[in-house]
């Protein structure tokens, strides 16, 4: 039983290799990069071995080690990660659950994440290879957190099949682990504002001696205190962490078994009138189409985490360049023009987003104007939102109104020439996106070249075209303020120009390509 | 012909006119809610009917027009139960018990005096799931309730037939005979009718069924009796016909619930059955009309019931479209080596297609042969390789525009706008097809409305099933009123009901001039609905014409496992017969 489980484990990740050369040259640098990064881990830890300060190690080894198995729980829940294995699958084979959950929480050792980690705590054992006893409880307690983090990835992955199995929860998933994200940044924040020069070493052991006896670092702090000599701490914790294994092995038990017998839920279903957006836009087929790409904004989990990106991006780039020091007057320039050039290149893969149901459009003869400008509208109306709104409060707290000109043309030139952007290469260059219903996280599979050529290309596109505008603000920041008047006028000027060369060829690319378009989409 | 049938015959014709014309079909479910799905399933069964049972059609016919009405009521309505039976369930019922109405009233009318004090007890559909039933005729004059039931008979097919009774064949074509015979015939039949109908009642209600079953035993025995002495030589002569016919057989009578319809609504649904059965069938004498309004209502039930039969066993599919090839219209649709590959895999190899306008005009094929990768390429929504496709005289793929303004698509697994609801989708796609506002709007109420999804217009479309699914598709298909639908597997998953709804909305379609190219694997579909037929196998057209000529002597489910390959014997599959516990 255990066997078969494996060999369709290594079956799945063989089959991984059979698609488009592209992918496999994706996965093979991902592999050798997994593989590099675990190499260079083992050998820190080796020498390790060699360095006397035993308490320096245990400090970082549990705090670091805690978050591997914080991660291996929590990572599965919030990406919601297609489960090859699910325990669903084998509902029909009549296998006995003890047996099943068992094959399956094996069949988790084959896998890169399993393998990294399984090299990772054999150098663990390396680095505590300090006595006949030291090493025995090392190993032991390597084989334990090897077992609880598979079974916690093995847990979480079935909670997420369990609990965000409907369509709306799964959407959920992705904006409860935008919401971590946020609650994190204080605590960032807290991080941030330790003096760690004369405190950090302090407060690090405090909290690693904490975590030692939690479930998620008590397996670490066993071979490290008893290095320490410590024994009878290391025993208990040597106990916490066998308990924790046999919970989570239960857990995973009754998981198994309820998942089994819970082919799926219906989602609630919820009643709309009238025609929403459809009622406010013009009744031709630019403003339908405007209407339909406002209201996927408003009910797409895909097009919120892109909306929620906006905010935070500024936040983690003017974040640490406070802390670097760089004048606050100065930094509050940032913000407005960083948002625009998300939001123009949100938009740079939107057919792939509409998946296969772009059919209508092909089916429709839909002008290529039409669906390029209707697509626009709603990253305008929030372009101009931000523009407009985050201009002033910039300019605010830049303290120098003059100031204002240039923003605004720096921040229009970056959206709009973003717009154009997109509106050219989501028609001539999709590439595989998330698909409608999945988790806006679960981003599939493509490590397509031209996915990343598309991107960075229209990235730096954006970019080059915004230089002159971004150097005349510069200048007229640093040097002449009448510069400022030159970057509106060159910010507008050169954003009109893009975003309706890039609406042009777009609609060319659009009306020529449509089936190749639908093509692409089926293929995805 | 007496003169009773004559106006019959008028009347039923109009009615299979009626039938297909959108306007009274349109028109009745709004008024009343629950009829459409009666006519539905009366419409299904009628198709069933028909496949099964054939013969006795003329013998019927001959029987209607020489006689009486009134003998042949009984028999017909045994019939028409009989048929409808067969096709089961609660439709089956329902037509059955909506006949026997007819039949009852008929024969109440016609005995007791054609007035109409007498009501016709229908037994409703729903109360009757009988089945095997034989359908008594009788019905109460007087007392509603009582009614009578019918049973349907268990026409069901040849077999069932076969081994039922005999005796009630013979009694069946003693009946007929009866009817031929004349007056006194008549009056014999109409006695004995009543007769049943009295004891029907008598049983009635609760009693139940086995009383009802007994009864309508009964009845015919009697009737066949009554009939008897004065119908044997015209038994003799339609002998071998009359036997045909009656599947009578087994009774079953449901009697549950009775509703007493007032003489309109048994008209109504038998016209809608008669209707369909005519349309369907097309049989020889699409007069056959219903009986009720007419007095003669009993001949009139009988008339649409023989025929039914009759026609059903050989080419059930063929007759619905009377003019399956209209070989002067003009080609629509014409696709010559239209080829297709997908690197190595050649799904389309030259597939040449001719389809007139005004076809019903079904694709057919094994898994893989390359008909979703045809359609695809017809509307526009796949390049192929080589090979022209025009569209009323417009090339698809030099002049996409103009080609797919007349084209409408209902493509096989390709996703919709689903974060819309049905009613944005709807809204979204007449838009898209260049419809303005209040075109938009009028024409998705009128499509909710057909396809049954007015529940269902605020919901996303996400969260819709399969076949709901498919219907709102189908419908964003035909918002803008195309030359063509080209339709891909356009019933997968859509429940019975749905179906025959859909299928009713493109036959008259088609009547009115609109194309339709569809894909299925439903061989009993594509031959109960198209007129003409492709049969694609590993890309190439290995057949097309006609329904009739495709499939020559066999049916058309055969010629296609025929052409796909042949039946491939399960060999080494023993195993499979010893069960592993």
């Amino acid at each position: 039983m255990v066997a078969q489980f494996l060999g369709l484990k290594l079956r799945l990740l063989a089959n991984l290799f059979r698609r488009s050369p592209w992918r496999v040259v994706g996965l093979a640098i991902g592999l050798l990069y997994g593989l590099a990064v675990a190499i260079a881990v083992v050998v820190f830890l080796i020498t390790l071995r060699f360095v006397g300060d035993v308490e320096v190690i245990r400090t970082w080894m549990i705090l670091v080690g805690s978050l591997v198995v914080l991660g291996f729980f929590v990572v599965p829940l919030v990406l919601g990660i297609d489960d090859s294995m699910d325990p669903r699958k084998f509902a029909l084979f009549g296998v006995p659950n003890r047996s099943l959950s068992f094959a399956l929480a094996v069949s988790a050792l084959i896998g890169v994440p399993a393998v990294m980690l399984a090299l990772v705590l054999i150098g663990t054992v390396v680095t505590w290879s300090r006595g006949f006893g030291e090493t025995i409880l090392a190993l032991v307690a390597a084989a334990i957190l090897l077992a609880t983090c598979l079974l916690a990835s093995r847990v979480s992955t079935g909670l997420a099949g369990l609990l965000l199995s409907t369509r709306r929860s799964r959407e959920f998933s992705g904006v409860i682990g935008i919401l971590l994200l946020v609650l994190a940044a204080p605590i960032v924040v807290v991080i941030l504002t330790i003096d760690w020069g004369t405190e950090g070493a302090g407060i690090l052991t405090d909290v690693a001696g904490v975590l030692g006896w939690t479930p998620l670092g008590a397996a670490w702090a066993v071979p490290a205190d008893a290095s320490s000599g410590d024994w009878g701490p290391a025993i208990l914790k040597l106990l916490i962490a066998t308990l924790t294994l046999g919970v989570l092995w239960l857990w995973w038990q009754g998981l198994v078994a309820r998942m089994l017998v819970t082919p799926g839920r219906e989602a609630n279903l919820k009643q709309y009138s009238g025609l929403g957006w459809f009622d406010r836009m013009p009744h031709n087929a630019l403003g339908a189409i405007a209407a339909r790409s406002i209201t996927y904004w408003g009910r797409d989990s895909r097009y919120w985490v892109a909306l929620i990106m906006i905010p935070i991006v500024p936040v983690l780039v003017v974040l640490p360049l406070t802390i670097a020091g760089i004048p606050a007057n100065y930094l509050a320039l940032l913000p407005v023009p960083l948002m625009c050039v998300f939001l123009g290149w949100t938009m740079h893969n939107d057919v792939a987003y509409d998946n296969t149901a772009i059919w209508l459009h092909v089916a429709s003869g839909t002008r290529g104007v039409a669906d390029r400008i209707g697509r626009l509208v709603p990253a305008l109306f929030a372009g101009i939102l931000v523009i407009g709104l985050g201009s002033a409060i910039s300019v605010y707290f830049f303290g120098d109104w003059a100031a204002l000109a240039s923003v605004l043309g720096v921040s229009t030139c970056i959206l709009l020439a973003g717009l154009g952007f997109s509106s050219y290469t989501s028609a001539r260059f999709p590439y595989p996106a998330t698909k409608p219903g999945d988790s806006p996280f679960a981003q599939p599979q493509a490590t397509d070249t031209a996915a990343a050529i598309v991107q960075s290309l229209s990235f730096a596109g954006t970019i080059i075209l915004s230089l002159p505008a971004l150097i005349f603000a510069i200048l007229g920041i640093f040097s002449d303020p009448a510069w400022h008047l030159a970057a509106l006028y060159a910010g507008v000027g050169v954003g009109l120009l893009a975003v309706c060369a890039g609406i042009w060829l777009g609609s060319r690319a659009f009306e020529r390509r449509g089936p190749e378009m639908l093509a692409s989409a089926v293929r995805a | 012909m007496p003169p009773n049938s004559q106006p019959d015959e008028t009347t039923i014709a109009s009615r299979g006119d009626d039938a297909p014309t959108p306007e009274e079909v349109a028109a009745a479910p709004k008024r009343t809610p629950r009829k459409p799905p009666v006519r539905k399933t009366q419409a299904k069964s009628a198709e069933n009917t028909a496949i099964t049972a054939n013969a006795a059609s003329t013998a019927d016919v001959t029987d209607d027009e020489s006689a009486g009405p009134a003998a042949a009521r009984p028999a017909a309505a045994s019939k028409t139960a009989a048929s409808r039976t067969t096709p089961s369930k609660t439709a089956a019922s329902k037509t059955a018990a909506s006949k026997a109405a007819a039949a009852k009233a008929a024969t109440a009318k016609s005995a007791a005096a054609t007035a109409g004090a007498a009501k016709t007890a229908a037994s409703k559909s729903e109360a009757t799931k009988s089945t095997t039933a034989r359908l008594t005729a009788a019905k109460s004059t007087a007392a509603k309730t009582a009614a009578a039931k019918t049973t349907a008979a268990k026409a069901a097919s040849l077999k069932s037939a076969a081994e039922k009774s005999t005796a009630a064949r013979a009694n069946a074509a003693k009946s007929a005979e009866a009817r031929n015979t004349s007056a006194e015939k008549s009056t014999a039949a109409r006695s004995a009718a009543a007769k049943a109908a009295a004891a029907a009642r008598a049983r009635t209600d609760k009693t139940a069924r086995s009383v009802a079953d007994s009864a309508a035993a009964a009845e015919p025995q009697r009737t066949a009796a009554l009939a008897e002495a004065p119908g044997r030589t015209v038994a003799e002569r339609h002998g071998p016909e009359a036997t045909t016919m009656p599947k009578v057989a087994e009774t079953k009578a449901a009697e549950t619930k009775f509703a007493e319809l007032e003489f309109a609504e048994p008209e109504i649904f038998e016209p809608n059955i008669a209707a369909t059965e005519t349309a369907v069938l097309k049989i020889a004498e699409p007069d056959i009309a219903e009986p009720r309004t007419s007095e003669p209502t009993a001949a009139p039930d009988v008339k649409p019931a023989l025929k039914p039969v009759a026609k059903r066993t050989p080419r059930a599919a063929a007759r619905k479209k009377p003019a399956p090839v209209d070989k002067s219209a003009p080609v629509v649709l014409s696709v010559s080596n239209l080829e297709k590959r997908f690197g190595q895999n050649v799904a389309v190899a030259g597939v040449d297609l001719e389809v007139r306008a005004g076809s019903f005009f079904g694709i057919v094929g094994p898994n893989g042969a390359g008909k979703t990768t045809t359609l695809s390429m017809i509307t526009g929504l796949l390049r192929p390789d080589t090979g022209s496709i025009r569209v009323h005289g417009i090339d698809v793929w030099a002049d996409p525009l103009a080609a797919k303004r007349i084209i409408g698509v209902l493509p096989d697994r390709l996703r919709l706008f689903d974060r819309l609801t049905g009613a944005q989708l709807l809204y979204y796609a007449g838009i898209l097809r260049g419809l303005d506002d209040e075109t938009v709007r009028s024409r998705s109420a009128d499509l909710a409305a057909a396809f049954g999804l007015d529940d269902a217009l605020g919901r996303l479309v996400a969260d819709y099933s399969a076949g709901m699914t498919k219907k709102i598709a189908l419908a964003c298909a035909m918002i803008h009123s195309p030359r063509v639908l080209v339709l891909d597997e356009p019933f997968e998953s859509v429940d019975p009901v749905s179906a025959v709804n859909v299928t009713e909305i493109l036959q008259k379609y088609v009547a009115s001039g609109g194309t339709v190219v569809l894909s299925s694997h439903g061989m009993d579909l594509i031959q109960r609905v198209c007129d003409n037929v492709a049969i694609i196998v590993q890309g190439s057209v290995l057949a097309s014409g006609t329904i009739d000529e495709v499939r020559g002597a066999m049916s058309l489910e055969e010629k296609f496992v025929e052409l796909a390959g042949g039946r491939k014997v399960a060999e080494g599959m023993e195993w499979l017969h010893s069960f592993s516990d």
